[in-house]
């Protein structure tokens, strides 16, 4: 459908965006000097803490990033929980 | 009072010395009197590029370690005569020459001229801290690949380590087609990720080829687009508000909407 989005003036998934995210992802990780191991370690200890106080509900799927800010990056940690009544 | 400019990129092959090359040759057509530092111990070839390498006697690795004297070295430009060289020593290694030793040169250097312009190597390491050692200015160039766009982000953050401000940055090897069909990074995209200034893009353009085969440089070409670019480069260093050239690829309507349906449009090259 790229024509049609291109003719809608919508953005498609280019090579240079492509290139673009890449950067940006793998910039802050040299910036903050955090290997993709030091990073599954943190994830792991993160998650441990975590599931003492709440209920996690799938722990695939939650996503531990380093995000490219202004003046400094941030470290953001996307956690679903788990939903229950009483 | 003297400026002493490295131009300097951590990836090697992204247009350091052309730049060098065409900066130093369109100051001196200002006016300037200008000075180009081959600072790649081992490797010369600012020379070649200038077209200057059939005159060398002496060498910067001959003025350090005192063998011959300054002025003895410097080779002058016939073109223009504001234009001078100092090459590097080609059968050295970086190790020759210490940070303090390019200090003192070009503190040498800042009586006798108005813009001191060094070459740096690429890399980070002892040559790369050799040619920002006397720096008072640093120029960034990086072509739109993720490769060197990385390696430019290294190398900012170690020019601010070493304390020589906010270097600038010069996007070389642009192609406006392919930027236009998002194949290739812009410089919004660029100047966004680097998060620092930039004082002018530079289109890939042949005649960098063919003026650099023949040992000139594109600034003395009239109608090429990489030596108006140049050009307006030295002009902003003096403090001229240049406007930021348009890079256009002279795409018609049809063009435009055949690119939009994706097929891919007729070139017209100027």
């Amino acid at each position: 459908m790229g024509f049609l989005d291109n003719l809608l003036g919508r953005k498609r998934e280019t090579s240079s965006t492509i290139a673009k995210e890449r950067l940006l992802t793998v910039l802050v990780h040299d910036r903050v000097k955090l290997t993709p191991d030091d990073m599954e370690a943190m994830r792991a200890e993160i998650i441990a803490v975590i599931s003492k106080y709440v209920d996690i509900a799938d722990p695939e799927a939650i996503d531990v990033s380093l995000l490219r800010g202004e003046e400094s990056d941030h470290l953001k940690a996307d956690i679903p929980v788990r939903r229950t009544r009483n | 009072m003297a400026r002493v400019i490295t131009i300097t990129s951590g990836k090697g092959g992204v247009g350091k010395t052309t730049t060098t090359a065409n900066l130093g040759t369109a100051l001196a057509m200002q006016g300037q009197r200008v000075v180009a530092v081959d600072a790649d111990i081992g490797l010369r070839n600012l020379d070649v590029v200038m077209g200057l390498e059939n005159r060398i006697v002496y060498d910067l690795v001959d003025v350090v370690e005192g063998r011959c004297r300054l002025r003895q070295a410097l080779i002058k430009d016939k073109r223009f005569p504001e234009l001078f060289l100092l090459p590097a020593a080609q059968t050295r290694d970086k190790d020759a020459v210490s940070p303090e030793d390019m200090i003192e040169l070009c503190n040498s250097l800042r009586r006798e001229f108005d813009f001191v312009l060094v070459d740096s190597p690429a890399g980070i390491e002892g040559g790369f801290r050799n040619a920002i050692a006397g720096a008072d200015e640093v120029l960034i160039v990086t072509t739109p690949e993720v490769s060197a766009v990385r390696d430019a982000d290294r190398i900012v953050g170690l020019v601010e380590a070493f304390e020589k401000g906010h270097p600038r940055l010069i996007l070389n090897r642009i192609r406006p087609q392919m930027v236009n069909r998002g194949e290739m990074m812009s410089k919004e995209d660029v100047v966004e990720i680097l998060a620092i200034d930039l004082i002018g893009v530079v289109p890939d353009d042949e005649v960098i080829v063919t003026s650099t085969n023949r040992g000139e440089v594109a600034v003395m070409q009239k109608g090429s687009q990489a030596g108006r670019a140049y050009t307006d480069i030295a002009r902003r260093l003096l403090g001229e508000d240049v406007p930021m050239l348009v890079l256009t690829d002279d795409q018609s309507l049809l063009d435009k909407f055949m690119g939009a349906l994706g097929l891919r449009p007729r070139r017209t090259v100027r």
